[in-house]
């Protein structure tokens, strides 16, 4: 079926208006009104309500968009990990190609839509999905030690998380707060988790 | 490449696809023993206990967000009219 010109011009605005919204929620955070989505983008204020009558529809099309792209990337990166000292390597990757936005979502997730829990939820059950196996298979070797997996998980996460939301204790200005931290949290973490006496507790 | 109509799940290897069969549209995570998909209260109960299993979450909170993951897949769009 042959597109129109007007359809393509139609989808490129509503692709500008995405991406626009991406870099200036990661700079600004979610409360940025849409007028500055749209002098950012270089539309009218009005061209953005053609696409997205509310705010949040366009928050929710955004955040699902994010989820789907962030647990695809985590989902091949995490796949090839044969153990917890890679695997926690993917994920800091990944965190830190996605960092501002990131951290804005798991800053300001309870005053967004629902959309924005099941956007969380998604992206960390996906990296769950891989941190049980991987961990299960360490506990049984002997490797790690024996601790229930959702402790294993949150402990991880919640470090993380505690370095990302107070990026303005633990970073200059722009710098990465994963690039700066992340090996320093990551070998921490092993020390914590690893049956290094090899003794089967 | 495909991802799973049931989870969601990338399909990239063939060991992701259910019974080993490319020609499936649904992850082996989302079949039964025998090979057929699960149904809706099969996979939303497998979703949300996998959820308080890895991720520590309160049940009903496990549950409300397997059904919010599964409104998005085509495998349950009937379910959410």
């Amino acid at each position: 079926m042959r597109v129109s010109t007007r359809q393509v011009q139609k989808q490129n605005t509503r692709k500008k208006i995405m991406e626009t919204a991406y870099s200036v929620i990661s700079n600004k955070g979610f409360s940025v009104p849409s007028s500055v989505i749209a002098e950012e983008a270089g539309i009218s204020h009005g061209s953005i309500f053609a696409h997205f009558p509310t705010m949040n529809d366009l928050l929710n099309n955004l955040l699902s968009d994010f989820g789907d792209k962030m647990g695809a990337r985590l989902h091949m990166l995490a796949k090839k990990s044969d153990s917890v000292d890679n695997l926690l390597k993917e994920h800091l990757k990944v965190l830190e190609e996605y960092e501002a936005f990131y951290s804005r979502l798991i800053s300001e997730k309870n005053r967004l839509p629902d959309e924005a829990k099941t956007t969380f939820a998604v992206i960390q059950s996906t990296l769950a999905l891989h941190f049980s196996n991987v961990i299960e298979r360490e506990i049984s070797k002997g490797t790690v030690r024996k601790l229930p997996t959702h402790m294993l998980f949150n402990t991880w996460l919640g470090l993380v998380h505690y370095y990302l939301m107070n990026k303005d204790f633990f970073s200059d200005g722009n710098e990465s707060v994963i690039k700066n931290y992340g090996p320093e949290l990551l070998s921490f973490y092993l020390k914590m988790i690893k049956n290094e006496r090899g003794v089967y507790e | 490449m495909k991802t799973c109509i049931a989870c969601g799940m990338p399909m990239e290897d063939i060991s992701d696809f259910a019974g080993n069969d490319p020609g499936k549209d649904y992850c082996v995570h989302c079949a039964r023993p025998d090979g057929e998909m699960q149904s809706f209260e099969e996979k939303r109960e497998n979703l949300a206990s996998f959820i308080v299993r890895t991720q520590g979450f309160n049940e009903n909170a496990a549950r409300k967000i397997a059904e919010d993951m599964m409104r998005k897949l085509p495998a349950w769009k009937d379910y959410f009219c």
